[in-house]
This record gives structure tokens, C-alpha cells and sequence, in this order.
């Protein structure tokens, strides 16, 4: 897969990338260009995902090829990148015995903000992300969802350009999942591009504009999300003998995937609505819904996987 | 009844100034400054910090008041002259450092927040020198705060007027000052190489403690046996040893001094044990760059 050129307002330029943990390599020669957005990493798990995000972060280093991030290289010092750049763990990385605007304001001065202005944007992002009545209690006695906003909360109280979101769902009940879900989608709104790791599908889905997918450390697609969940096909359902109409598609040249009275048509000479209109038509069946099919992130994903062997 | 708005500020980019690096080293100090204190932790935190510093200055506060009621300061009265305090607080910063020193490093490890120090402009060395800057700074003020007190309380009593013990005496501020940073030297870096290996405070504080503590009477039996090179090994000795040196005085017959070596030989194990666990600490910690 052959990357497009970088232009300066991408935020992730990688190229060649490779990294190996001893004999296991986990990213295996690979080339992105991401533009300015929300982004979704999706893969199985062991695909590369957190392997890739902290190369993004500088904290693994790679092995060849090159990595830009916001503009800069990282050969030529993370630190700089690190100052712009947020990043939420899958694991802990809260201190118990803390209270969260403490350790936010601790989080803010580390990105280098000043102590003043620190205890601001703590308490200001505590509020963002619903924690503003439990900003003086002890981080330890947080409940899981709880932690989980306190740790995006640390991702973006300096304010940083991109923050990377490993897996910011795991282990979040449906009501947690939602609002983290939303709180993610917002983060646009502020400014901040965000890269989010998830084996979860429509997690993605839902929050991102673009997908890169990932399985074995290699990238089997990047691109914008409607690209990939939009195709020519169309998908018609109707009323009477479904059977009919699909053997008058296959006698018009259409390929047809059927199941009950519905049915995925594609028409490789034309347009697919026009075949399923003539194969009514012709059979004098009476439509119940015809539409463009809309592919889901999981038939791309499982797609490619297949196509890869 | 006036009427009550709420105004959704909603998201504010920080629009100020930036301090970088140099000022997550002052936010990393600050926060160990904190942690070995207690302060913004749960009251159970400040117990033993602040506890060892009011067992520590008592003793001066003590001396420097019965000499304000009896008029002039009784050294042979008190027996408590700069060195012999140092006996005293340097057997209490050993303990202050061996449960600080666990404190300041272990949490970060185990809790995962090495994960944030690693999305922010910092180093390992950056995030090393500012915790043990913090260690450095609460440490040498516990041992130097006593001498500060009998030293002030002195020149107020003096029998030659505040001033003139000040500017006659002025030289003790800083030998005491130099001591003070012995102990802490003599034993912050070991304290911090075992709390780099260790998953629980206690242990760490307990290993530390144990090996300085036993180093001394084992290497007395060896150096008694002929085994003199062993005296450079009484850890918890070398400390007292050039704090006399500095001072000019001669509280005990230290192992090392024994053994035949001069105070100089126990700088040399100082530093040299220092530039070790430094190089330790720093292997275990990398994973932060």
C-alpha cells in the first residue's frame, strides 16, 4: 500500500515504519499520512495499536523508517512533540492518594503550564469531562468510569494539540461507554486532534472521520471512514417472490447476494439501481426498500482480513 | 430576588505562557517536596515527617530556652554542641531518608503514572535530579534547622552581644551546612537504588535500613579480625566520619578511622557508592524517556 505525500497541515506522517519486540515484530514496514481530525486505529488485539501510538509518542523507539508528528520529527527530539501531544494509557496511571484537581494541576504543570494557570485549566477540564463535584476527592476511590474521564481529563489539561487514546472504552459499562464515546467526539470541537486505538468496531464508528486499520503490524486501510462504509452496491427488499426477482437480476447480468426477500445487488456495467428497477419490472414485484447498501466497519475489516489470507 | 444565569463557559484553549521543560523540572520538584512531606496527602502522610523534624528541633529548642531563662548558654551544662547534634538527627535523617526515598519513586512504578511522565516534556534524568533535588532540600533542612536554632539561640544569649557571635562564629553555618549534605549524600543514593528495585515502600525502607545498619558492627568485627580494607564498608560510619572532618571534631572512634583510613577515603566511598546507585536508579528508571 502505497501512502500519499505528506502536506504540512497532516498531523501523523509515518513512512517505513518498523518496530520489533526481540524476534516478534509488532509494526512491520508501514507507511500513514493522517490529516487534521478524529482518527480510529482499529485491530484485533496484538495488531500493532499500542506499539504504533507510543512510536507516535516517543516512547518506543523504531527500529527504521521515519515518524512526524504535528510537523516535527521525532529524530529530532520527542520532547518537543511531547509538550503538543496528550496520550490516555489503557492501563492505570492515576495516583491514589491524590485528589484529581491535584493531580490534574500536577498533569497541566508537567506539560509546562504555570502552577496558576494549571489549577485553572485542572478544574475547567474536571468540569469538561463531568468530574467537577469530585475534583477534591482521592483519585482511589474513583469508580472505574470515573478514572477513565480523570485519565482523558490528564490527556488534555495542557492542551494539547493531538491526544492518543488507547482503548479509552475498556472496561466501561454501556452508559460509561456512551459518555466517554461523546466526550471523544467533542474533543474536536476544542481544538485537539485525536488518534483513538480500539478493537471495539463501532467505537470507531462512532467517533472517527478516519480509519486506519491494522492487523500483524501492517496497515490494510487508511482512509476517510464514509469511504469505506459507502459502496455501489444497493440493497432491495421486497414483497412477493423474492426469487424471481433475483433470477431476472442474474439474467440481466447482475451479481446478486441473497437472503430471504433481501438482497445485495451489484452490477459491475452500470448502475445497480437501474438493474434492480428493470428486474422488478419485469417480474411485477412490488419494492418494500431499495437503497445504496451501507457496509459496516466490521464487513471492510473482515473483508480486508480475508483478502490478506 | 435577582435571577440566577449559568453561563457554559465551554472549552477554553490556555492561551498563556508555556514553560517547557524547565518548568515541568520545577513542577516535578514541587511535587516531591509534597509527596515527602505529606502535604496534600491524608493526614497519616504528615505524621512521621513532621513528627522527626519536632523530635529533631526540640532538643535546641529546649537548650536555647533554658539558656534564655538562665541568661547565658551552659555548653558544659547542655553537653549539645553542633557535632554531638548531628549524632543525634543523623541516626533520624537515616530513617527520614529510607521511608522518602521509597516514597518518592515506588508509587509512580507501581500506580502507572510513569505513563504520564512520558507524554510530557521530561527526561529521566529531569524527572531523577527534581526528585531527588525535593529529597535533597527536606533532608538537609531537617539536619541543618536544629544548628540554625542552637546557632541564633546562642548569639542570642551571648554573653559578646548577637553580632559579634554572628560575625565571630559565622564559619559554623556553613560546616554544619556541608555536614548536613554529607548525611544526605552518605545515604539518599542507596536509599534510592533500593526503592528503584522495590515494589513496596516498606520493603525498600526496610532493606535499606538493614544493610546500613548491619554494615556497621559486621565491618567493626571484621576490621577487629585484621581485615582492616573492610572498614570502608561500615555505610552507616562514613557520614559521621567526614562530618567530623568538616567540623573539626571527634564525637567517636569511627570503623573507618580504625581501620587506618583518613576521612578522605570515606569521601572517596561516598561519592563513589553515589555515582553507582546513581547509574542504578537510572537503568530501572529509563523507561520514562
Amino acid at each position: 500500500m502505497t501512502a500519499p505525500s505528506p502536506t504540512r497541515s497532516d498531523i501523523i506522517a509515518v513512512s517505513g515504519l518498523r518496530f520489533a519486540y526481540g524476534d516478534i515484530l509488532a509494526i512491520d514496514g508501514i507507511d500513514l499520512v493522517l490529516p487534521p481530525g478524529r482518527i480510529g486505529l482499529v485491530g484485533a488485539n496484538g495488531a500493532g495499536k499500542t506499539t504504533l501510538l507510543k512510536i507516535l509518542l516517543g516512547v518506543l523507539p523504531a527500529a527504521s523508517g521515519s515518524v512526524t508528528v504535528l510537523g516535527h520529527p521525532l529524530e529530532h527530539g520527542v520532547l518537543e512533540v511531547r509538550s503538543r501531544v496528550g496520550w490516555m494509557p489503557e492501563g492505570e496511571c492515576l495516583p491514589p492518594d491524590q485528589t484529581a484537581a491535584d493531580f490534574l494541576g500536577y498533569a497541566a504543570e508537567l506539560g509546562g503550564l504555570p502552577p496558576r494557570a494549571a489549577r485553572q485549566r485542572a478544574s475547567d477540564v474536571l468540569g469538561l469531562v463531568g468530574l467537577h463535584e469530585e475534583r477534591f476527592r482521592y483519585v482511589g476511590e474513583f469508580s472505574t468510569g470515573m478514572k477513565q474521564r480523570a485519565k482523558l481529563a490528564q490527556a488534555i489539561v495542557h492542551d494539547p494539540e493531538l491526544v492518543l487514546l488507547d482503548e479509552p472504552t475498556a472496561g466501561l459499562d454501556p452508559e460509561g461507554r456512551e459518555e466517554m464515546l461523546q466526550l471523544i467526539t467533542r474533543l474536536e470541537g476544542f481544538g485537539i486532534n485525536s488518534v483513538t486505538s480500539s478493537h471495539v468496531l463501532t467505537d470507531i464508528e462512532r467517533t472517527c472521520e478516519w480509519v486506519v486499520m491494522l492487523d500483524g503490524g501492517k496497515v490494510l486501510r487508511s482512509g476517510p471512514l464514509s469511504d469505506l462504509s459507502t459502496s455501489d452496491e444497493a440493497e432491495l427488499e421486497v414483497v412477493g417472490d423474492a426469487s424471481a426477482v433475483a433470477a431476472a437480476l442474474l439474467r440481466l447480468g447482475a451479481s446478486v447476494r441473497h437472503h430471504g426477500a433481501s438482497m445485495v445487488i451489484s452490477y459491475a456495467k452500470g448502475d445497480a439501481f437501474d438493474v434492480a428497477r428493470d428486474a422488478v419490472v419485469a417480474t411485477g414485484a412490488a419494492i418494500r426498500r431499495l437503497g445504496p447498501r451501507r457496509t459496516t466497519l466490521e464487513d471492510v475489516f473482515l473483508g480486508e482480513e480475508d483478502a490478506g489470507g | 430576588m435577582a435571577e440566577g444565569v449559568v453561563f457554559d463557559l465551554g472549552y477554553r484553549p490556555h492561551e498563556g505562557e508555556r514553560l517547557g521543560r524547565a518548568g515541568a523540572r520545577r513542577a516535578l520538584y514541587r511535587d516531591g517536596l509534597r509527596r515527602v512531606l505529606g502535604l496534600r496527602r491524608k493526614t497519616r502522610r504528615k505524621v512521621f515527617p513532621f513528627l522527626l523534624t519536632g523530635i529533631a528541633i526540640l532538643p535546641a529548642l529546649f537548650f536555647v530556652g533554658l539558656s534564655v531563662i538562665a541568661g547565658e548558654f551552659d555548653q558544659a551544662a547542655t553537653l549539645f554542641d553542633h557535632p554531638q547534634y548531628f549524632d543525634l538527627t543523623g541516626s533520624m535523617a537515616l530513617i527520614f531518608i529510607a521511608l522518602a526515598a521509597g516514597e518518592l519513586l515506588i508509587p509512580d512504578r507501581v500506580n502507572g503514572t510513569y505513563q504520564v511522565y512520558a507524554s510530557r516534556p521530561l527526561t529521566t534524568v529531569d524527572y531523577l535530579v527534581g526528585r531527588g533535588a525535593a529529597l535533597a532540600t527536606v533532608v538537609i533542612g531537617f539536619l541543618w534547622l536544629p544548628h540554625l536554632v542552637l546557632f541564633f539561640g546562642r548569639a542570642w544569649v551571648s554573653s559578646q552581644g548577637f553580632g559579634s557571635y554572628v560575625s565571630s562564629e559565622f564559619e559554623v553555618l556553613f560546616t554544619t551546612l556541608l555536614g548536613s549534605f554529607a548525611y544526605f549524600l552518605g545515604y539518599a543514593p542507596l536509599a534510592f537504588a533500593v526503592a528503584s528495585v522495590s515494589r513496596r515502600a516498606s520493603l525498600a525502607a526496610g532493606v535499606f535500613l538493614g544493610v546500613v545498619t548491619i554494615s556497621g558492627p559486621v565491618s567493626a568485627q571484621l576490621v577487629d579480625s585484621g581485615f582492616s580494607s573492610m572498614g570502608l564498608f561500615a555505610l552507616q560510619q562514613h557520614p559521621g566520619y567526614v562530618k567530623d572532618w568538616i567540623l573539626g571534631s571527634s564525637t567517636h572512634h569511627w570503623i573507618p578511622e580504625r581501620a587506618g583510613y583518613e576521612p578522605v577515603f570515606s569521601v572517596i566511598v561516598i561519592v563513589t557508592l553515589a555515582i553507582a546507585c546513581w547509574l542504578v536508579v537510572l537503568f530501572r528508571q529509563r523507561r520514562i524517556t
